[in-house]
């Protein structure tokens, strides 16, 4: 059974802002990525996954128990990183802390020193004085620390420095090698691109696409770039590749006798054949990266088209 | 219903303005009672004998004046402040900034917070009483040792007090629940309450702005009705279960809302 699942939730808050039938599922020890632009629905979804926010349709379940009717239940063995850091202020890091472990029963706080040491926190100053990288770290500490099986990181790394997002990716790969499951979303795809197995990209509040990373960087087919020397061979290319239906166009262009071609794995040597005939100035391979793939779905130009150079 | 961890918190989040309002009631208190002197009624009394002002005048007693001062003013308008800024931090501040994410993110029950934010609303108004209240005996004992004081008639009309302090913070309280901003919480949990005061002022201003005391909670708390010896346990008992109905329908609204955290 999915430890995290979400059936249809819908939650319409009006304005077409809000969640529209959202369905997924979330296997123990993986590590979800859950993307998107900001204001696309990911903190309703989790509002929802930690109980706050009863849904108009559809359910969310945490190792089966029912999100609304068993919050507190599930709150027992889950750590929540809220997108949005609004610490009680008047207190110190250190009491915070210790308050925190006494309303979750904690005795034992092995853990939360090795957290606190790992991302070098001063929790002896005051939070409301605290500086924003500083309460970015506590809130980690805070959501980390009792050890839960279950993680909901909202936008986990924004406001942290280079040096602490790696500590950070380095915290969520130990996590995972101890079979913990973790939903993390956010609008930065490099954070989610290091360390998901599983994805999926909501925009408007729907989601439009969930894949598996490594099965897209293994796709058979590959995306090539080249330019010609002369304009003739260019526009003779233009006029052969329409006939051609194993090559897939990305982009012709004019002003710089540019290609940009996809190419089927198993097409790789009919295309090498063909592209022999003409005098290129340059011949490189586009690389695929999922910043790409996700950057499609945003509704922006797509990079694959020569925003790489 | 009641977590002590949150509790201590509360305690010592608010402790700085519960310190400063107990210390200004007690204050003007012990100043209101020590200022009275018996002498200036019965002089005056003696000034406008067979006028028709005497009437008036003969029921002025110590307590008289204190229900007309202290009970009226400052013991109303004091514990007013301290219950708008205090209900509204205690749930939809916390939630209007976020931090109440972080509570309801352990294993303790929306009850329990909701709870406990009550339990620390209705006894801090209640300490604030108590002590205003042996503040006031002390005073009584030292500056007005001559006046005969009825000692009963003082305490209920302390009792009053805090009954009418605890509807009143039912009400800011169930705002605080309702709604996530805190600028509607203090809109509804303030402007209620203030308008109360105002509409009991109104209508003791001139006989023609009497209609205005129906408007207004605190005119249950009638300090002459409980001086007098006339029925005040039916408007203590009203104050009561007006408070207990709000509390416990703010305290539901909360655990069954829609939280933005």
């Amino acid at each position: 059974m999915a430890v995290i699942q979400i059936e249809h939730l819908t939650k319409d808050y009006g304005h077409h802002r809000g969640v529209f039938d959202i369905s997924f599922n979330i296997e123990k020890g993986e590590v979800y990525g859950f993307l998107g632009p900001n204001g696309a629905g990911k903190t309703t979804t989790i509002r929802h996954i930690m109980g706050f926010s009863r849904p108009q349709k559809g359910h969310t379940f945490v190792n089966g128990l029912n999100s609304w009717k068993n919050a507190s239940e599930i709150q027992k063995n889950l750590g929540y990183l809220p997108g949005e850091i609004a610490l009680p202020e008047l207190l110190t890091g250190m009491q915070f802390i210790n308050m925190m472990a006494e309303l979750r029963g904690m005795r034992d706080m092995t853990y939360t020193n090795y957290l606190i040491k790992k991302f070098e926190l001063d929790p002896s100053g005051n939070l409301k004085r605290m500086p924003l990288g500083m309460k970015r770290k506590l809130a980690i500490v805070i959501a980390f620390m009792n050890d839960p099986d279950v993680l909901v990181l909202d936008e986990p790394t924004s406001g942290l420095d280079p040096i602490m997002q790696n500590i950070f990716i380095e915290l969520i790969q130990e996590e995972k090698e101890k079979g913990k499951t973790i939903l993390l979303s956010s609008h930065i795809f490099n954070e989610v691109d290091a360390t998901c197995d599983k994805m999926s990209i909501i925009k408007d509040g729907r989601l439009i696409s969930t894949f598996v990373p490594d099965e897209l960087r293994s796709s058979a087919s590959k995306t090539f770039k080249f330019e010609f020397n002369i304009k003739e061979q260019f526009e003779r290319f233009c006029s052969e590749v329409a006939s051609q239906r194993k090559l897939e166009v990305i982009a012709l262009k004019r002003d710089k006798n540019q290609a940009v071609i996809s190419v089927d794995d198993a097409d790789i040597n009919s295309f090498i054949h063909l592209i022999a005939d003409y005098d290129l100035k340059f011949f490189s391979e586009v690389k695929f990266t999922l910043e790409d793939y996700f950057m499609k779905f945003y509704g922006h130009n797509s990079s694959r088209g020569g925003g790489t150079e | 219903m009641f977590n002590k961890t949150i509790f201590k918190q509360t305690v010592k989040e608010n402790l700085k303005l519960w310190l400063i309002i107990t210390l200004l009631m007690s204050v003007f208190c012990a100043l209101l009672i020590a200022v009275f002197e018996p002498e200036t009624i019965s002089n005056l009394s003696d000034i406008i004998k067979g006028t028709p002002l005497e009437n008036i005048l003969e029921q002025e007693t110590f307590l008289g004046m204190i229900a007309k001062t202290f009970y009226s003013i400052h013991g109303v308008i004091l514990p007013l402040i301290f219950i708008i800024i205090t209900a509204n931090s205690l749930i939809a501040s916390q939630v209007d900034r976020g931090s109440m994410a972080y509570l309801l993110s352990t294993p303790i029950k929306r009850s329990a917070v909701v709870g406990t934010q009550a339990a620390y609303l209705i006894t801090s108004i209640l300490v604030m009483v108590i002590i205003v209240t042996i503040i006031g005996l002390f005073s009584i004992h030292i500056f007005q040792g001559d006046t005969a004081v009825n000692i009963t008639d003082y305490l209920l009309l302390n009792v009053g007090l805090f009954l009418l302090m605890f509807a009143i913070s039912s009400v800011s309280f169930l705002f605080s629940c309702t709604f996530n901003l805190s600028k509607n919480s203090l809109a509804l949990g303030a402007g209620i309450p203030l308008a109360f005061f105002l509409f009991k002022l109104m209508a003791q201003v001139d006989d023609s702005l009497e209609g205005f005391k129906y408007l207004s909670l605190n005119s249950l708390y009638d300090t002459n009705a409980i001086l007098d010896g006339g029925s005040y346990l039916a408007q203590f008992t009203a104050l009561t279960i007006v408070g207990i109905v709000l509390y416990v329908t703010g305290m539901r609204i909360f655990t069954e809302k829609d939280l933005p955290l």
